[in-house]
């Protein structure tokens, strides 16, 4: 503990001198008390100005893509999807291509663009009715079942549905090359 | 638990020397709350480091995303509007600091001989604020910041010869745009801030060399010394504490919203400089046009020679105020025409209520729509429809009006209101204007 030393009544009449003991230490107290408030109240907001956009997803929404009259019967039809994407503060539009084919008016399997082997675009062929992606040769029918290649899995499903007569739909991306169905 | 670990480095660097130069330093007379304030200045500074660093995290100096990404940090980013806040009061209060800091180093007769260096040095200082504060206020690219800029440019226009170079030269060519926001932007967070830390590290050893100069007062000045810590430190800590406070209420409670996009087509704009650049703007406005040359260069240019040479023009020792008649009076005209000049120059622009372009287009449908044939606003207009003088304070929401003028029926039910055909540009306007019809705005 540190004792106070006595003063000496001269030194306390010629004036000013350096404080010791419990004065010391006071002040010495009240100095750390503020440079932690201050250091707090600052560090605290930045922590989170700084971590913020790591607690950010990306808001998925359904799309109105097309009229579902507009669509063929078991005939896929390749599709625009338009969505207007926020990367922080810049907004970009960005369109997919996607796959949709209809089996009745409220019934529509939507599928990912995707190769689910490593990601290349594949394409419906008519004649074969098959799709086929021309990277690594796999092949998927209709209902995206593997009919030949190295694929791990069937081709991806989006979420859809029917309002009003307008086909709707949540674009996702899945890893590639899983024998799972995992999104990014 | 951090004294062993401070054992553990010292035992092999050998701080304690260092500990006790840093913090044994002589105050003569003793510690006082007159020698807080460049504690307080070099405080504020690394404040607005601070918080310039974490702006600068989501900042984009260009044009086509600078407005938007102030946007962003004031609206979205978490905490944002309060690191933007500390960042905007701060760079006021740390002129202020300067301010008052040289008051008192000129009050006491402390830039004499042997700290003609100190004094020098720190008039540098003080232009390098001034440079942050001019820099910085273009960064938002909003229409303040345009036109504000724009005409602190044109000012420096005005010095013969080399004033046109001296456009092309802090604009980066024939206009203010997109090479002006980055070299502005450069200047602020690169060039002035290396520029700045060198000049105080500089204006601190000189301190520490000549050591700090004490009261005038020779009787005080002699009742001996205090080391500087811990009772200057706890003093200054105080007024830390106190600045901070300060700041973060104002960051907390002032919001700081952006004006419009910088739109260079739109000169209807009338521009505010910061207020400690207010006092010369009002002095323009008097100069006639001949002299304008003079007042907006010459007279600067003067002033900061005389200031900067201060130590060798006041070449009188004496410290004591009353012993200095001349200096101190010559100090005290230059306050009070400063002071004066802020004073007429905010009066001016209270007494105009400077009104946002959108709410004067907001305004003018009011008229074009025939709004007062049912409303009254202010005591004008017809009494049949909710008289509309305070209608932003019932519904302070822009989302409740844009409903209401698309819809009025649908947030409220039985009114006779008719759908107006709005686009949403006039659908902005006219919400923009309706939200200042509030109480306490006149």
């Amino acid at each position: 503990m540190e004792v106070e030393t006595p003063v000496s009544s001269d030194e306390a009449e010629s004036g000013v001198s350096t404080p010791v003991g419990t004065r010391r230490s006071f002040f010495a107290r009240v100095t750390a008390a503020i440079s932690t408030v201050i250091g707090l109240s600052l560090t605290i907001p930045i922590v989170g100005y700084v971590v913020f956009p790591a607690f950010q997803r990306k808001k998925q929404e359904w799309v109105p893509i097309a009229k579902i009259d507009d669509l063929p019967v078991e005939q896929p039809k390749a599709l625009d999807y338009t969505v207007a994407e926020k990367d922080g503060w810049l907004e970009t539009k960005a369109t997919k291509g996607i796959w949709a084919i209809k089996h009745s008016n409220d019934e529509v399997t939507v599928f990912s663009p995707i190769c689910p082997h490593l990601g290349c675009g594949y394409k419906w062929d008519g004649q074969d009715r098959l799709f086929k992606c021309p990277c690594h040769g796999s092949v998927y029918n209709l209902k995206g079942v593997v009919q030949a290649g190295p694929a791990p899995r069937p081709l991806d499903t989006l979420p859809v549905k029917v309002e009003n007569g307008e086909l709707l739909v949540i674009y996702k991306e899945f890893k590639s090359g899983l024998a799972d169905q995992t999104e990014i | 638990m951090l004294a062993p670990l401070y054992d553990w480095v010292d035992e092999r660097l050998k701080l304690k020397p260092i500990e006790q130069t840093l913090l044994d330093e002589p105050i003569p007379g003793g510690a006082s709350w007159n020698y807080v304030f460049g504690s307080a200045t070099l405080f504020l500074f690394v404040l607005q480091a601070i918080t310039g660093m974490c702006l600068s995290i989501y900042y984009v100096p260009s044009p086509d995303h600078a407005y938007d990404t102030v946007q962003y940090i004031e609206n979205e980013v978490w905490f944002g509007w309060f690191i933007r806040g500390l960042h905007h009061w701060g760079a006021s209060a740390v002129i202020m600091a300067v301010g008052l800091h040289m008051l008192q180093v000129f009050f006491d007769g402390a830039y004499k001989r042997p700290r003609e260096m100190m004094w020098m040095v720190g008039v540098v200082l003080l232009l390098l604020m001034l440079g942050f504060g001019f820099t910085g206020y273009l960064l938002p690219w909003d229409q303040n910041a345009y036109w504000a800029t724009q005409v602190g440019i044109n000012m420096a226009g005005t010095t013969p010869i080399i004033g046109d170079f001296i456009v092309r030269l802090m604009r980066g060519g024939e206009t203010l745009g997109a090479l002006t926001l980055s070299r502005f932007f450069a200047i602020h967070v690169m060039i002035l801030p290396a520029i700045m830390m060198v000049g105080v590290m500089l204006h601190i050893f000189i301190l520490r060399r000549v050591g700090p100069a004490g009261p005038h007062d020779k009787a005080q000045a002699m009742q001996g010394s205090e080391t500087f810590y811990p009772r200057q430190v706890y003093m200054d800590a105080v007024v830390m504490l106190f600045v901070f406070c300060i700041l973060a209420v104002l960051a907390y409670t002032v919001q700081f919203p952006l004006a419009d996009k910088a739109d260079p087509s739109d000169h209807s704009f009338i521009p505010v400089p910061e207020w400690y650049f207010l006092f010369h703007y009002q002095l323009l406005k008097w100069a006639p046009g001949p002299l304008v040359g003079y007042a907006s260069w010459a007279l600067p240019a003067a002033f900061i020679f005389c200031l900067f040479a201060l130590p060798f023009l006041d070449r009188n020792t004496e410290r004591v105020p009353s012993s200095r008649p001349m200096v101190m009076a010559g100090g005290m005209a230059f306050l009070v025409t400063m002071f004066v000049l802020l004073g007429i120059s905010l009066r001016d622009l209270y007494a105009v209520p400077r009104t946002d372009p959108v709410i004067a287009k907001g305004e003018a449908l009011v008229q074009k729509f025939a709004c007062k044939t049912c409303h009254r606003i202010h005591g004008d207009g017809a009494n049949v429809a909710p008289d509309l003088s305070y209608v932003a304070d019932r519904h302070p929401e822009r989302e409740w009006h844009i409903r209401h003028f698309k819809d009025p029926q649908s947030v409220s039910p039985g009114s006779f209101m008719p759908k107006f055909p709005l686009s949403d540009t006039q659908l902005n306007n006219l919400t923009s204007y309706v939200l200042t019809l509030k109480s306490g705005k006149h």
